[in-house]
């Protein structure tokens, strides 16, 4: 954790969740010109786009559209596939180039946490799902990974529901708690961003309800891009939303204004469910 | 839902053409003959393991009532009567072997670097000597009892044995219907004990023996001479103690002789643990054939861990190299290079095993610098190691395959839940993968161990064949003795017996433990498998 390859912005703007980081004239992801492909499949054109902190971001836009590849490049998850690589423009977190080859992607992952589409908890207790990441920082102290274990089930609405059975296994939880237990171990580690993949897109209506409960919540002390095919849940719950068509990003507006007026007539029918 | 039709006249067909039409074999479709075709083949392979799961059981089941018939007449025609005397002997002749040990390790001593010439030493050693060969000539009476006993006992056996092929060449006739011949055949009835008289009536002849050896063992021990070498104390204070042993056990021999009875039955109930926990193979001896598998067991067993030993590091290791670290290129090459192994047929490996992997082992262990490894240098060629690497090779395969397709069974969204985290690549294969995959490497590596256990060409030209129970004084250095296996004592034995003999039937009985460990292992891994599946995603 000392000796970063490449710290992320500098002191003056990287600081603790709680304080304002940044000037608001400058949005905390920079997304710039970005070109991206798959081998020779091109994915994402010519993508520009500023993300602000403490908001709620939404990716909408039909399958295939590229929003996932973009939440994807965030924090580098594409990596793991083979042939898929940036082509053209850059991705600045505080103004730092992430995919540089100095960027120690492992903090950034750290700092860009992420929930996944389908619940993924590791097969272990809800605790060592909760201490994982912590355990790879490094930190032993039994009473201090407990009370982070008991402070990231609280702020992912969880801790009554499962206080007395954290030593049992994660796979018992039903689909809804098994997604917020992800949810309490990415904010363990105390990112600043979080990614969600259509967080509840496997989940039932009151599953669902909890989880964008649980995003307004969240949306107080990080910043959240949210990847979802639910117009009404971009609508409930997110402050920006951005529209994607054919790898292109349509549209960047305030959430309301997307829904109420856009405009681009592709948005509209989009959001109108004319086409989708 | 089904309203009454209002009219009751058959659906015109040409209406709403809906119905099959088929072509029909012997009333059969043709979806049911495919079916049939499948189901038939599957029933077959059941039937044909059940036939040849009754067929083991059925050979190997007389075996039971033939060992019984074995060991009575060794009771019967006074054999076990003489093994106790030849025990006896056999503990003697041990010690004197401590004794020249002993006496090797002391003129080695005495003409190490800057000691004395060889016949300076040999004459300091002459005290020595004379016990020695003192303790040696004292036994002479009690072995020339037993050679005497042995010819009596081995003779009434033989006689035994001829009689009962009388019998068979009598079942035989009358089996032919050849009455008349049958009734020709003589069988004459052995008295038995009329002829065991002149081993019982050794006894008192015994008893002067014994107390003669033991009045000559007591005198020259308590006139032990003390060697030069202070450090061979504790030899020679063990060597006392090992002796003061084998006399205090003469009393409970003669108990034993006085107590024995040739007309005790042999129980059923000990014709099986005769075989399970039996230390000797001994087949086609002139004096007593013994069917006991543990020497086969352990060969199978050591031969099996050196091999699992090597294996389990080098498949594991393998798998998860090539499973979550190399690149798309290193997989295509190095999958079907280890699945190659596979290739070789076993006596290949077999040949290149005596030809060349013994060879070099041996020569290998005679280097100087490896004198530390237990066992080595050794100069048996062929032995538990020699065999064991060879099987390794075997095992690789099996072992990297399965536990290969068990790290690919750990869900990709696991390892993304990790890295997402901030977990590096190789934490998060020893703490995500590796224990999600566990149940699925460990199945792996118990089909890996049948495989070996299983396995026949390689350890019956490697192994060294020879049928005993390794020294385990040594420590690890067992690895480097010649041992005989299960499968390769039934590839070796069973084209020269006789079919029905016993010998042959103690064959099955090996064949019907390899098949039920093979079983219980294959099912196990199993068992394992299912019992700690990840849900599915």
């Amino acid at each position: 954790m000392v000796n970063l390859p490449v710290r992320l912005g500098s002191p003056a703007v990287a600081a603790p969740a709680g304080v304002p980081p940044v000037a608001p004239s400058r949005p905390l992801v920079e997304i710039e010109d970005l070109d991206f492909s798959y081998g020779v499949t091109p994915a994402l054109k010519d993508i520009t786009l500023g993300i602000e902190p403490r908001k709620v971001t939404a990716l909408i836009g039909p399958s295939g559209c590229g929003k996932s590849t973009l939440l994807r490049c965030l924090n580098r998850m594409n990596d793991l596939i083979e042939g898929a690589r940036i082509t053209a423009g850059s991705i600045r977190i505080h103004g730092v180039d992430i995919n540089q080859r100095d960027v120690d992607v492992i903090e950034l992952r750290k700092r860009v946490g992420m929930v996944f589409q389908k619940s993924n908890p590791f097969p272990k207790s809800i605790r060592e799902n909760i201490a994982y990441g912590l355990r790879l920082q490094g930190l032993r102290d039994r009473a201090r990974l407990d009370e982070i274990v008991e402070r990231s089930l609280r702020g992912a609405a969880l801790w009554e529901e499962v206080k007395d059975r954290l030593g049992e296994s994660a796979l018992g939880l039903s689909g809804g708690q098994q997604q917020r237990l992800c949810i309490a171990r990415t904010i363990a580690v105390e990112p600043e961003i979080i990614l969600m993949d259509e967080p509840c897109s496997a989940l039932d209506p009151v599953a669902t309800a909890k989880i964008e409960e649980l995003i307004q919540e969240l949306r107080a002390r990080y910043s959240i891009v949210i990847v979802t095919h639910n117009m009404q849940q971009a609508a409930r719950c997110s402050d920006q939303t951005a529209f994607f068509y054919l790898g292109r990003l349509v549209e960047h507006a305030p959430t309301r204004d997307i829904f109420t007026n856009p405009a681009n007539p592709q948005t509209e029918a989009y959001v109108s469910g004319r086409f989708g | 839902m089904t309203e009454p039709s209002p009219t009751s006249q058959p659906p015109d067909p040409a209406v709403f053409p809906v119905h099959k039409r088929r072509l029909r074999l012997l009333g059969l479709t043709v979806e049911d003959c495919i079916q049939a075709f499948f189901g038939g083949n599957a029933v077959i392979s059941v039937v044909v393991l059940g036939l040849i799961t009754f067929f083991l059981v059925r050979e190997g089941a007389g075996f039971l009532g033939q060992n019984r018939g074995n060991l009575s007449i060794y009771r019967l025609a006074g054999l076990e009567y003489v093994d106790h005397l030849r025990r006896q002997a056999e503990d003697h002749t041990a010690l004197t072997r401590y004794l020249s040990d002993l006496r090797l390790r002391s003129l080695n001593a005495l003409t190490g670097p800057g000691g004395m010439e060889l016949e300076a030493a040999n004459a300091r050693l002459a005290a020595f000597d004379a016990f020695a060969s003192g303790f040696e000539d004292a036994a002479d009476p009690l072995r020339g009892l037993v050679s005497e006993l042995s010819e009596v006992a081995a003779a009434i056996k033989t006689r035994h044995l001829v009689i009962e092929d009388k019998k068979e060449e009598r079942r035989q006739l009358l089996a032919e219907r050849k009455l008349e011949e049958a009734a020709a055949v003589v069988i004459p009835e052995i008295d038995f004990a009329a002829e065991l008289r002149p081993i019982r009536d050794s006894l008192p002849a015994y008893r002067v023996v014994n107390r003669d050896l033991a009045a000559r063992l007591g005198t020259l021990l308590a006139a032990l001479p003390r060697l030069a070498a202070p450090e061979f104390q504790p030899r020679v204070d063990r060597f006392i103690a090992l002796a003061r042993d084998f006399l205090a056990g003469f009393p409970a021999i003669e108990r034993d002789l006085e107590a024995w009875d040739h007309t005790r039955p042999v129980s059923a109930g000990e014709a099986f643990p005769a075989f399970v926990f039996g230390r000797d193979w001994l087949t086609a001896s002139f004096w007593q054939d013994w069917y006991g598998i543990v020497p086969l067991l352990t060969g199978s067993f050591l031969v099996a861990l050196v091999a699992l030993c090597l294996a389990v590091p080098l498949g594991v290791g393998a798998a998860v190299y090539v499973n979550q670290v190399a690149s798309a290129r290193e997989q295509r090459l190095i999958k079907p290079g280890i699945e190659f192994i596979s290739a070789f047929p076993s006596v290949v490996l077999g040949f290149f095993g005596i030809a060349v992997l013994g060879q070099a082992l041996r020569a290998l262990s005679q280097q100087p610098w490896l004198a530390w490894m237990p066992g080595f240098p050794y100069s048996e060629r062929l032995n538990i190691l020699t065999a064991g690497c060879l099987l390794a090779l075997i095992a690789v395969p099996t072992i990297f395959t399965l536990a290969e397709d068990a790290l690919n069974n750990v869900p990709r969204a696991l390892k993304e839940a990790s890295l997402a985290l901030g977990a590096s690549r190789l934490q998060t294969t020893v703490r995500i993968v590796l224990p999600a995959s566990l149940s699925g490497i460990i199945s792996a590596v118990l089909l890996g161990l049948g495989r070996v256990i299983g396995e026949t060409m390689v350890v019956l030209l490697c192994a060294g064949n020879r049928i005993a129970i390794p020294d385990f004084s040594q420590g690890l250095g067992f690895i480097v003795e010649p041992v005989h296996t299960m499968t390769g004592i039934i590839a070796q034995e069973m084209g020269e017996v006789v079919r029905g003999s016993i010998h042959y039937r103690a064959l099955f009985m090996v064949g019907l433990v390899l098949f039920v460990l093979s079983l219980s292992i294959n099912y196990s891994a199993q068992h394992i498998v299912r019992r700690y599946r990840l849900p599915s995603s």
